[in-house]
């Protein structure tokens, strides 16, 4: 096991445009991952994830590293306020998309633990196991329903 | 306690991960009979199981004129269980990832068995 850096795979039965879309676009990152998303996903651009809502929210700022479609989209996160993202600082996370038969095979890594110690890491994996039950993403799931209905 | 950072930086560190795989295999080790299996000094070794020793993952007993140093198999397993709590979220995303992708697939191309263009989507929609 290499402690630090972080990796896992998946195979998706859908192309790797559509896998790209799903993992880059601010749109369907909001649907897998944070409650919330400010900003952009063009490179050397980004924003802030919000994780909960109303008063709880926590917001966690990213920053796009690469973008090379469809094969490769990495980021920066957890950077504070008014820093640029570097090493260091912030935990960079990369999806590496290969064809694998006649879908495609999702590679994640995120790094940067060792550098910045992992505490934050923690909470934002506990948090995150809170709030991904099954209440909160039917919840979810209804407004998003909702709004596509609309 | 208070030793999350120290114990994430004491084993991301790869002579130190390399020492904490021989300390286990062997059962124990010392400064010595560690720096045999390794591209570095002894002394490096000693600084190295200082750092180890300082965050609870290894053991120090006196044997003869060196120390002896075993794993703490319980740190290590918490220092594990934490990695893996980090990495359990990721494994969450990445099954939403796969059920949207898969969704969308299946919306767009209706007859998947109808021949493929590897040319790729194109322009339709």
């Amino acid at each position: 096991m290499e402690y630090g850096t972080l990796e896992r795979d998946i195979h998706i039965e859908a192309s790797p445009e559509v896998v790209f879309d799903v993992v880059s676009s601010p749109e369907h990152l909001r649907e897998w991952w944070p409650d919330t998303l400010e900003g952009t996903t063009q490179v050397g651009e980004g924003g802030r994830f919000g994780f909960g809502t109303g008063e709880g929210v926590k917001w966690v700022r990213f920053t796009v590293v690469d973008a090379v479609p469809p094969r490769l989209f990495s980021f920066r996160w957890m950077h504070e306020e008014g820093e640029t993202a570097q090493e260091g600082n912030s935990n960079l996370v990369v999806f590496a998309l290969e064809p694998d038969g006649t879908g495609t095979r999702l590679t994640v890594t995120e790094s940067g633990f060792r550098e910045q110690g992992w505490a934050q890491a923690q909470v934002l994996a506990t948090y995150e196991d809170h709030y991904s039950g099954w209440g909160h993403f039917l919840e979810r799931l209804q407004t998003y329903a909702a709004k596509v209905g609309a | 306690m208070p030793v999350d950072d120290d114990l994430w930086s004491a084993i991301g560190d790869p002579t130190r991960r390399r020492m904490l795989d021989l300390l286990l295999t062997e059962g124990g080790g010392t400064a010595t009979s560690l720096s045999d299996h390794l591209p570095v000094t002894r002394q490096a070794v000693a600084k190295h199981l200082t750092v180890l020793d300082r965050v609870g993952l290894v053991r120090a007993e006196t044997a003869g004129r060196e120390r002896r140093f075993s794993v703490d198999e319980p740190q290590l397993a918490r220092a594990a269980a934490q990695l893996a709590a980090v990495g359990s979220a990721w494994d969450a995303r990445l099954r939403r990832i796969k059920r949207i992708a898969e969704t969308i697939e299946r919306g767009r191309t209706p007859t998947p068995d109808s021949g493929t263009n590897p040319a790729g989507p194109g322009t339709s929609g």
